[in-house]
């Protein structure tokens, strides 16, 4: 009797499993972790949206090996422990396979330990310093060398002399700064033709080159007053890594102040389409970005993609989604190359497993996205293809120049030596 | 029965059955949750994952913060919005020296912190070098937050400055507090703060039965905290710090240093929001200066409001039910949840002046005003 | 094609000649055909039309070479030609006659490269060389010397003889001394450096360093360096004091910054006891209602309308009342239940403020919106060497319009008695017969309209978004309390000395710690005056 009621038991225990596999072998979780509320919300909300395209498209097109992706949406409410207790929730509670997510560079310090305890996947699409490298993290985001040094590049070639740095007070903009300090001594340019200023240690040592604000500064009297004298003498151009909304004050004044990108050129490197739906363009006109897509890429692929996204968002149902005006610019680009990739990821290893997926990842795959061939590099960064644009009165960018497979580097700083 | 319960109550020199209760039900949880986590397997029902002993034993860390602005807000009258800063420099205390203690695992495999090495720095700032020792580390969580609240403190209290100016003024202090700690040649990491934790006293940090040891240690000095809360009400230092919420000018007339009074309870406050902090920064895996953002504080006082100013039970049951709140609608209502949380602040405010524990007694008004007719049989009122 | 260039020289001789008899008709055909010329050519052809378009000196050049920039030059195929066109608003005309035309299909948009827009500003800037407008003729001359191109010093040598004006006199001058110090004999050079000494030069400090460096093709005498070194020391002097009125320009003008911000609050805060947490939010609305009525113009008008210059005069108004009767909403819904629990209106207001930043985010999405300023409120406005924008000096003017209003308001009017009664003791004023329910719904109002007026406002300087009201709200209450609570006088002062104090120590500490030095200033000087600027006398024994 006892035998039976085992036998039964462990039948009733199989039958389970495969009933629950059954079930969930239509299905596969993976999970959208972006700010939709508090101050990183104005950026990140384009992510969860062309996220949510992307899966939809992929579902439409068959899914991942036949399973249909089905989005676990949480809000990280720019809250950084919030940002971990989230990131914690998905991977034990919902066990997605993947995580698309992240803005700025404290949200993934925060979740980076949980996804290298739990061992998980997260896929991060947003340019930033560098000087990481987690074996859970794909990197799908802009490096130094492929933003910042390509833009200076183009700004030498241009005939500029002189360079004033400035940005708001956390790491992206110094890590970038101190970078391109040491690139533009080792080409020549010196010091006292970096503006901004410099601090040194007391060995002598500079420790943080440029012009630093507090997060959501919004006087920019002072700065662009000290860039127009710093301009005054001609040939100086303005490299901009000030975060976020920041850039709209920063840009009212400095077109109020009568300097036109002709005679003073801003690059900016926190700047894309999608901010440029907050600025008035015809203050912008002229000054430059540098990114691994724009959106007025003209290739049959980006074409397919903005249409793609466009009907979609007229037919979504997702609250809060903002219809009209729509634009895509690189992170959301970048989100979208990520999805794809680590699809085609899951079925080169044949398995979802996080850490199959990455073996395949670091192999080296190749995706043909909006911005270009993309190639995954054994670093956990992508090669790919640098544009730089030069922003027109609508909003958009006009390519002047286009560098073919830039390898993404993420440890440069202390590499340029003059 | 009762015997027993009279002489635990002599043993914690408690006098209110409702205290007892608290903490009877909290020790039960402190034992109960941690066993749960060990002893059942993944997947059972009496299971409880670490990481929701993660994320109530930051409940628990809130809960102790609210008391300790509760102490201030509540008994005392001094509405603090700069709580959030002595939490946060008890949370930075500690995560020093966590982040000594990651060692050579970070992405530089250097002993100093990556932002340091990143930073260029080649050895470790002298005030760096103590956190090494993890008692140090502790004392400083509580003695740093209680030296900033006794500076300001006799600031602020000599020349009686009070009610609103009062918190606007620790508003102004806790916001210029993150702006410096955003700095990034401030040695602390500015905006990306301290993460990445590897160890804690010897112990690996990812692994289950440290998330339970935190917990317990949650556990444990929220039991503290609440009895010293309490035993103090007790005692003739509670009634004065009572009557000085009510009317301080009458308090001073009678001879007492007011100051001297709020000067002590501030530092106090102070120094159990640090050790609240310090143990909140292993648990939630990160402390940012945008822990200090005066939005934190507001947040702080709201835990307060909702779950009842000046109650002892109020704190605790506002910090866990708004957070418990905030986690389940963002995760269900990722689009809406500040609007259905704002709601319910403005619901509580005009509809449960004394919060979520004083809504019984409300109702109980409201039923017995019903029906005066029927004289009520109550219960000693808490 | 040559006969066709050769034609166009002839009639260019022909129409200068007409030129400096005092007509300029024909002068602007020509200039049209040549633009055609090169937005259709490519290399030498362009070139040479690129030459011929230097020496004519119609303003239409300027005009259009900016609508080139700007992407209102666009091109059309027709079926033997194509045709340039340039759009204004929704008009178009033909570029090479002027003549209003409607364009069978979709012109594509024509933008000049970023090598050839420079050759069209060098053109532009010789063309403004000669124009009748003071502050374009300053700004080309200087920037002409400033390249040190010896190709136009003989131009602008014969050019400074014969100015009318100081100010442009002064400016072809230092042009002159600048490019000079490149270009001339060492007797030049050196005359050049004492000229731009003694005219306190700071844009030819970097060439004066230049022409005594050592690394240069000519060597300096040793002459030149004490020269230099004097000038030096004059411009750095003089600079010293631009620098300064330049901060107390700031100054002045973030203090009313602050001021605007804070002002609603002085009263919902300061005179009601409001602890009223959503201020920020209305401040918000106001942003939002400026860029509602601002995609009305344009829908209405078309941005490149006359009228659509005035959707901010439309805009203040608006942003004012919307902000006001929100205001009143939440009064009547809200804060009159919590008018004796001041403390707790803090919680409440909270709760509205994260409310109303979801909806806005909800409604016009995360993103912030893009408010543009009106082509009257560009640009900045020279005294010497210190620049002022026109959006600041209009956000000053209207400051004190708005200090001087609400103080006639409170002061003369029986509304404005009638609310110092209720906020300084709301029973007695109600047994007196003030209408204390209605008072504090008006004063509520008012103090939240100020909110949004403040927003419309702030809309020209910086961000319209879900949370632009969070900026300002710590520094708002900061100035409230420094002032002295319930003293508009002492808001007033106080946002001024702020602003003043934080712009001054901006160029010495940097933004980061200058803000965090007046934050603790201010801690500071609570310990001096508790009460603030202007303390609240009472007779009460706990106020």
């Amino acid at each position: 009797m006892k035998k039976y009621f085992k036998t039964g038991l462990a039948a009733i225990a199989v039958a389970a499993v495969f009933a629950s596999t059954a079930f969930s072998a239509e299905k596969v979780k993976v999970g959208v972790l972006h700010s939709l509320s508090g101050t990183m919300a104005i950026s990140e909300t384009s992510l969860r949206d062309v996220l949510l395209f992307t899966f939809d498209e992929i579902n439409a097109a068959g899914g991942v090996m036949g399973k249909m992706i089905e989005p676990v949406v949480v809000d990280g409410a720019s809250d950084w422990p919030l940002f971990a207790e989230k990131a914690e929730q998905l991977l034990v509670k919902d066990k997605v396979a993947a995580t698309f997510g992240c803005w700025t560079s404290v949200s993934r310090k925060s979740v980076l330990p949980v996804y290298e305890k739990h061992n998980g996947l997260l896929f991060y699409p947003v340019q930033y310093e560098g000087e990481e490298m987690s074996p859970n993290i794909f990197y799908t985001a802009e490096a130094v060398g492929q933003q910042a040094i390509p833009a200076v590049d183009f700004l030498l070639n241009e005939g500029m002399k002189k360079f004033y740095l400035i940005g708001t007070d956390y790491v992206y903009p110094q890590t970038t700064n101190l970078v391109l300090f040491e690139y533009l001594l080792s080409k020549g340019v010196s010091v006292e033709d970096i503006g901004g200023g410099l601090r040194k240690d007391n060995a002598g040592k500079v420790i943080s080159a440029g012009n630093y604000t507090p997060f959501g500064h919004s006087d920019f009297q002072q700065i662009v007053a000290d860039i127009k004298k710093f301009s005054a003498s001609g040939d100086a151009c303005v490299i901009n890594t000030i975060n976020g909304d920041a850039n709209v004050p920063f840009f009212k004044e400095f077109a109020a102040s009568g300097i036109t990108s002709e005679d003073c050129p801003v690059v900016s490197f926190s700047l894309s389409e999608d901010e440029f739906r907050s600025l008035p363009a015809k203050d912008l006109v002229g000054h430059l970005g540098c990114w691994t897509y724009f959106m007025s890429i003209d290739t049959l692929a980006n074409k397919k993609f903005i249409t793609n996204f466009n009907s979609w968002l007229a037919k979504t149902k997702v609250p809060g989604i903002i219809k009209k005006d729509r634009v895509t610019c690189s992170p959301m680009v970048l989100s979208y190359n990520g999805v794809y990739l680590w699809k085609a990821a899951v079925e080169k290893a044949k398995s979802f497993e996080p850490e199959k997926v990455m073996k395949a990842l670091e192999s080296g795959i190749s995706f043909d996205g909006p911005g270009g061939k993309v190639t995954t590099q054994k670093n956990h960064h992508l090669t790919k293809t640098v544009y730089i644009g030069e922003t027109l009165e609508t909003g958009q960018f006009a390519i002047v120049e286009t560098m073919k497979d830039v390898f993404g580097e993420p440890f440069l700083k202390g590499t340029f030596k003059k | 029965m009762e015997s027993v319960l009279s002489r635990i109550r002599g043993w914690l020199l408690l006098k209110d059955n409702s205290d007892l209760g608290f903490l009877a039900l909290l020790f039960g949880v402190m034992i109960a949750l941690p066993l749960g986590n060990a002893l059942f397997p993944d997947g059972s029902a009496l299971h409880v994952s670490s990481f929701a002993l993660g994320v109530w034993g930051k409940y628990l860390c809130y809960a102790i913060l609210a008391i300790s602005l509760n102490m201030l807000w509540g008994y005392t009258g001094l509405l603090c919005l700069g709580q959030c800063l002595f939490f946060a420099l008890g949370g930075y205390a500690f995560g020093m020296y966590l982040m000594l203690m990651i060692g050579e695992l970070g992405s530089y495999g250097s002993k100093l912190p990556d932002f340091m090495v990143f930073l260029g720095y080649e050895k470790l700032p002298a005030h760096w070098k103590p956190f090494y020792s993890p008692t140090f580390a502790i004392l400083a969580a509580a003695w740093v937050p209680g030296l900033v609240a006794l500076i300001f403190g006799i600031l602020a209290f000599r020349s009686r400055i009070k009610g609103v100016y009062f918190a606007i003024l620790t508003q102004a202090l806790t916001y210029a507090a993150a702006l410096l700690f955003f700095r990034n040649d401030f040695t602390f990491g500015g905006n990306n703060g301290f993460t990445d934790f590897r160890f804690i006293l010897g112990a690996d940090i990812r692994i289950d039965s440290t998330s339970r040891w935190l917990f317990i240690a949650s556990c444990l000095l929220l039991f503290a905290v609440y009895w010293l809360v309490a035993r103090i009400l007790e005692t003739k230092f509670g009634k004065i710090q009572q009557a000085i919420r009510d009317s301080e000018n009458r308090v001073r007339f009678s001879g007492y240093s007011t100051t001297h009074f709020k000067v002590f309870i501030f530092v106090v406050s102070a120094m159990i929001a640090g050790l609240a902090g310090a143990l909140y920064v292993p648990q939630a895996g990160i402390i940012n200066p945008s822990e200090m953002w005066p939005a934190k504080g507001l947040d702080i006082v709201v835990w307060v409001a909702v779950g009842g100013r000046g109650t002892k039970l109020g704190p605790v049951i506002g910090a866990i039910l708004v957070n418990l709140l905030k986690s389940w609608a963002t995760r269900a209502y990722p689009e809406s949840w500040l609007i259905i949380l704002g709601m319910v602040f403005v619901l509580v405010v005009l509809f449960m002046p004394n919060g979520i524990v004083g809504l019984w007694a409300q109702i109980k008004a409201r039923w017995s005003k019903g029906r005066l007719s029927k004289p009520e049989t109550t219960v000693a009122s808490t | 094609m040559l006969s066709k260039t050769l034609g166009a020289y002839i009639l260019r001789i022909l129409l200068s000649s007409l030129l400096t008899l005092g007509t300029s008709l024909g002068d602007e055909k020509e200039a049209r055909r040549l633009l055609v010329e090169i937005v259709l050519r490519e290399g030498a052809e362009r070139a040479a039309a690129l030459e011929a378009l230097g020496d004519e000196g119609d303003p239409v050049i300027a005009s259009m070479v900016e609508a080139w920039r700007g992407g209102q030059i666009l091109r059309y195929r027709t079926d033997n030609a194509t045709i340039i066109l340039f759009k204004d608003g929704e008009a178009f005309s033909t570029l090479l006659t002027g003549e209003a035309v409607v364009p069978a299909t979709g012109p594509k948009i024509d933008r000049p490269s970023r090598k050839l827009r420079k050759t069209l500003k060098r053109i532009v800037d010789l063309i403004d060389l000669s124009s009748p407008d003071f502050d374009k003729r300053i700004e080309a001359a200087l920037k002409l010397g400033l390249s040190q191109n010896p190709q136009y010093l003989p131009d602008l040598k014969a050019r400074a003889k014969r100015q009318e004006d100081s100010n442009t006199q002064r400016a072809f001058d230092e042009a002159v001394a600048i490019s000079e110090l490149a270009n001339g004999s060492i007797e030049n050079r050196l005359a050049a450096i004492r000229t731009l000494g003694s005219m306190k030069s700071f844009r030819a400090r970097d060439y004066i360093e230049r022409c005594i460096s050592t690394d240069g093709d000519t060597k300096p005498t040793d002459e030149m360096v004490t020269a230099a070194k004097r000038a030096f020391a004059e411009i750095d002097s003089h600079q010293k004091m631009v620098d300064f009125i330049g901060t107390l320009f700031r100054g002045l003008s973030l203090g009313s910054v602050l001021l605007l911000v804070s002002y609603g609050l002085a009263i919902t805060f300061g005179q009601m006891g409001v602890i009223n947490m959503a201020h920020g939010e209305f401040i918000a609305i106001g942003g939002y209602t400026t860029y509602i009525v601002q995609n009305k113009f344009a829908s209405a008008f078309g941005e490149g309308s006359s009228v659509y210059g005035y959707y901010f005069i439309t805009a203040i108004p608006l942003a004012f009342m919307v902000s006001a009767i929100v205001g009143a909403i939440m009064e009547k819904g809200l804060i009159q239940f919590l008018y004796k629990r001041p403390l707790e209106s803090l919680l409440a207001t909270w709760g509205i403020s994260m409310v109303l930043q979801q909806v806005f985010r909800l409604y016009f999405g995360a993103a912030n919106v893009s408010v543009s300023s009106p082509q009257w409120l560009a640009g900045s406005l020279q005294v010497g060497d210190v620049s002022m924008s026109y959006s600041r000096v209009a956000l000053i003017v209207c400051v004190a319009f708005v200090v001087i209003g609400t103080y006639l308001l409170l002061s003369k009017t029986s509304w404005g008695l009638h609310v110092r009664a209720t906020m300084q003791n709301r029973q007695m004023a109600s047994s007196l017969g003030v209408p204390s329910g209605r008072v504090n719904m008006i004063t509520f109002a008012f103090g939240s309209g100020l909110a949004g007026l403040a927003g419309a406002f702030l809309s020209q300087i910086g961000n319209v978004g879900p949370s632009m009201g969070q900026t300002y709200i710590v520094d708002s209450f900061m100035v409230v309390v420094v002032g002295g609570v319930g003293n508009l006088l002492g808001a007033t002062l106080s946002s001024l000395g702020i602003g003043m104090v934080d712009q001054g120590l901006q160029p010495i500490l940097g933004p980061v710690m200058g803000k965090i030095s007046v934050l603790f200033m201010i801690i500071l000087f609570l310990q001096i005056k508790p009460g603030g600027l202007f303390p609240a006398r009472s007779r009460s024994l706990d106020d």
